[in-house]
């Protein structure tokens, strides 16, 4: 009995750290602006529309994010073999992981930069000083969560996997659900503001982003407060409760039926998961209705 | 601005030539495994290749929309193919390789893996569409199929103007759901071979007890199945071409070319995967 | 839509980058067997600069073939590398000091495999497809030996999957705090797979200048050398370890500097704290 409720404390230790992980990780990129959204502000200079947006072209996040866990990981691992404190280690492991993604950053975004000169698009050395500090800090929120969560699920819990191998398979879980949920939020939401709200892009609209804010010129740290509206938190959530179901379903039921009670209540959550998907669909059918009539389904 | 040789259309051909060229290399990976280690080795290889398979399947259920997605364009997760179905997969190789430690039963392992993929794409499809719904105010809309293919709902006028569709219809929640199943349950199969066979191999090769090479053994079955899993995925992703909507899509319909290539190319890294642990001639 | 991709000329021919890699790699590779015949650690360092040159090789064959329009991102390109290459890299170990070339050949045939696959089940059907997966495989598989070179001083299995841990002042051989038992081969995937794709990646556009990609993979060579050595702490000697962190964080200051200003030579302007340039029409 005590042993579940350690492992139900850890559980929930774990689900507060991918929550903010989540969020962090949803915050930066965007900050950075990263994955496929980046593709409009690559667009944007060949079009003629000249920004001062963050370019930082690093791979997509489930890679990227993948690498920078996974080295924070290994080097806590190395550190915590030389006998260091296991929290001084996973911070000093993230320190080293944010220095190395605050130099991919920075290539990044002088690279594609001085690759678009044929459209006149300028590096701004003052975004590159303002943004990557930002970037920075972000990351290391959420690199430091995600390690801290893989040393408790290793540490305390028990998994066979060693620490480097399961902050990989997180950080790309971290990465493709923050990405999954947080770029459709910044590409249309943000990048195309002046656009009608209530409908996607169209395409002949491409590259035309909103390159003025409020006051002065727009420029990624206004985006990432943007994120941090819905965006963040929607991917917080979203890792979070990945996170937290499956180590709950696993701790609770795993010893239920030699483990078919863990799978049953996994269906479970599947398909209460289905109903509330299904009920957004419709809810949004019903409420903001059709953009034109219905037609006679013809083909 | 073009690309630089303009290579022909690729389309949902099916080379027939290939495919069989495919099968017999195939064949010949499975006999060159059968001659080295015919009982232990050809059961692992078997089951990578399956595992292989199921990945390679599940991925093309995933539904992805790339750049165009997030913009609103087109329907479908806003990522790159390879690494959401790698972020599902895992998450599914996560829970199977802890189910496979506490020593239960391989179905149940395999299935436990499947669940865990499903329910981490579950989760973020769901979350997608309420990022759609209640933060951008766009419903769900397909641009390839007139009516949902399991609801009936009709799609063409929930299309906003000059887009292809978003969000995700019903069916390519499914989809994401059935993909996250497949990939999860694949991954986890790869890892169960490889560690059954290094757990029994490994002692012998390096003369230590079971207890001693567990973490060698489990470091490399794992960091094989993450490496079959990118390759099988990113396979996937040349077949549709990056984008591809659900199972409704007609880009689906390619994926008997999808499973020729995976079995050869899991046959392959399995075969090369087995071979580390078998006492070779000339080491 | 993205960057269209565009013809991208200029350069040293491809051919060239490739025989001088595969050559350096090996040699470099090579030369930390020098810690067998010394008996020490300290030439551990000549597998970070494997790592770098098979970088700069495996950089220019992903823009042969990413020039081309696969249809994916640059990304997936790097992972398919690395992912074949480290199944190859690993059974190559078991041949002791014919390792390296064992990896070239093993990683050569899959690769090939794969290329034959995805350009002709798969339909892909891009002239340089074949020959791109081939030496992507061949640079994952040598990347990750240069790597695990790094950081244990050696590329036999049996290097790779022991370690020590001291308990009581007694040294004790382990398999935990090894290599392969901390997993350290996923750090070295992800940081070679990132890295190969990076410098094509981020100097995408129609101002591609070869020189420029090629300084952005020596700084992203030596960045991941850096880190790797910081990781060898734990399974090397101090010294041979600081010997390789000294000769990477140089290597990094030079090759980051180099890029900045060959950037700076390319950009269409360096402004700082300026406003948008007005454009006409927009």
């Amino acid at each position: 009995m005590e042993h579940i409720v350690f492992g139900i404390g850890i559980t929930a230790l774990t689900g507060a750290l991918a929550t903010v992980a989540g969020s962090a990780e949803d915050t930066e990129s965007n900050i950075g602006s990263q994955g496929d959204p980046n593709s409009q502000v690559q667009l944007a200079p060949q079009m003629g529309f000249l920004h001062r947006i963050f370019n930082k072209a690093v791979a997509g996040e489930p890679p990227a994010y993948g690498l920078w866990c996974c080295l924070g990981a290994g080097l806590a691992w190395a550190f915590m073999a030389m006998q260091f404190n296991a929290v001084l280690a996973i911070v000093l492991g993230s320190v080293l992981a944010v220095f190395v993604q605050g130099v991919y950053a920075t290539t990044a975004y002088v690279g594609r930069t001085a690759s678009l000169s044929k459209f006149g698009q300028p590096v701004y050395v003052d975004i590159l000083k303002s943004m990557t500090p930002v970037t920075m800090a972000h990351a290391f929120i959420a690199i430091f969560a995600t390690v801290a969560l893989c040393q408790l699920i290793n540490g305390a819990l028990g998994h066979p996997f060693p620490l480097p191998l399961l902050a990989l398979i997180w950080g790309i879980a971290l990465g493709a659900a923050g990405s999954a949920t947080g770029n459709p939020y910044y590409g249309k939401e943000r990048q195309y503001q002046n656009q009608k709200f209530g409908a996607g892009v169209p395409i002949s609209a491409s590259g035309n982003i909103v390159r003025y804010a409020e006051a002065g010129e727009r420029n990624s740290i206004d985006n990432g407060w943007f994120t941090a509206k819905i965006g963040g938190s929607a991917s917080g959530i979203c890792f979070g409760l990945i996170v937290f179901l499956e180590l709950w379903r696993t701790i609770l039921f795993d010893k239920i039926g030699a483990g078919w009670g863990s799978i049953a209540i996994g269906v479970l959550m599947i398909l209460i998961f289905t109903v509330v998907d299904r009920y957004i669909e419709v809810w949004a059918r019903k409420n903001y209705g059709p953009y034109s009539e219905i037609k006679e389904a013809s083909s | 601005m073009s690309a630089v040789a303009a290579k022909p259309a690729t389309g949902s051909a099916m080379n027939p030539t290939a495919m069989g060229v495919g099968v017999v290399l195939l064949l010949i990976l499975l006999g060159i495994c059968w001659f080295v280690s015919p009982t232990v080795g050809l059961m692992a290889l078997i089951g990578v290749i399956i595992g292989g398979v199921l990945i390679g399947f599940g991925v093309h259920f995933v539904p992805v929309g790339g750049a165009p997605a997030a913009m609103g364009q087109a329907p479908g997760i806003a990522t790159g193919v390879a690494m959401l179905a790698a972020g599902g997969g895992l998450a599914g190789l996560f829970g199977g390789a802890w189910a496979a430690a506490a020593g239960q039963d391989p179905i149940v392992v395999v299935i436990t893996g499947g669940v865990g993929g499903g329910l981490m794409m579950a989760i973020t499809c769901m979350m997608v569409n309420f990022v759609y719904v209640f933060g951008m105010g766009i419903p769900a809309a397909s641009g390839k199929v007139a009516r949902d293919p399991i609801t009936g709902d009709t799609q063409a006028e929930y299309k906003s103007q000059g887009t292809e569709g978003h969000g995700l219809p019903f069916v390519s929640f499914v989809g994401g759901v059935t993909g996250g199943i497949f990939a999860g349950a694949g991954g986890t199969l790869i890892y169960l071979e490889l560690l059954n066979l290094y757990e029994g191999a490994l002692p012998t090769l390096m003369t230590l007890k079971p207890e001693q090479v567990m973490p060698i053994a489990v470091s490399m079955a794992g960091m094989f199945a993450v490496g079959m899993f990118l390759v099988n995925a990113v396979l996937t992703a040349y077949n549709i071409t990056g984008t591809i909507e659900g199972p409704h899509d007609p880009k689906f319909k390619r994926w008997p070319r999808a499973i020729v290539a995976s079995a050869v190319a899991s046959a392959l890294c399995g075969l090369v995967a087995i071979l580390i642990v078998l006492p070779l001639p000339f080491t | 839509m993205s960057v269209k991709v565009e013809v991208i000329e200029g350069g040293v021919p491809h051919n060239k980058i490739m025989i001088a890699g595969v050559v350096s790699t090996l040699v470099c590779l090579y030369l930390t067997y020098l810690n067998v015949l010394t008996g020490t650690e300290m030439f551990s360092f000549f597998g970070g600069l494997a790592v770098v040159a098979a970088l700069i090789w495996g950089s220019h064959t992903i823009k042969v073939l990413c020039s081309y329009g696969i249809g994916t991102g640059v990304p997936s390109a790097g992972m398919i590398a690395f992912g074949s290459g480290v199944i190859a890299m690993l059974l190559a170990t078991r041949f002791n000091i014919l390792a390296p070339i064992v990896a070239l050949i093993l990683a050569a045939i899959i690769g090939f495999i794969l290329g034959y696959v995805s350009n002709n089940i798969l339909n892909m059907k891009i002239p340089a497809m074949v020959q791109a997966l081939t030496e992507m495989a061949v640079v994952g598989a040598l990347t990750l030996m240069g790597f695990a070179a790094l950081m244990t001083g050696g590329f036999t299995f049996a290097g790779l999957t022991t370690g020590t841990v001291t308990v009581l002042g007694q040294v004790l051989l382990t398999q935990q705090q090894s290599f392969m038992g901390g997993c350290l081969i996923a750090v070295a995937f992800l940081l070679g797979a990132i890295a190969i794709q990076h410098p094509f990646n981020a100097c995408l556009g129609p101002g591609w200048k070869q020189d420029r990609m090629l300084m952005l993979t020596a700084e992203c060579g030596f960045l991941s050398m850096l880190v790797a050595a910081i990781m060898s702490f734990a399974l090397i000697s101090a010294g041979s370890a600081l010997i390789s962190l000294v000769i990477a964080i140089i290597g990094w200051g030079y090759t980051y500097c180099q890029y900045m200003i060959l950037s700076k030579r390319d950009a269409a302007a360096w402004l700082d704290s300026k406003p948008i340039p007005e454009v006409e029409g927009h």
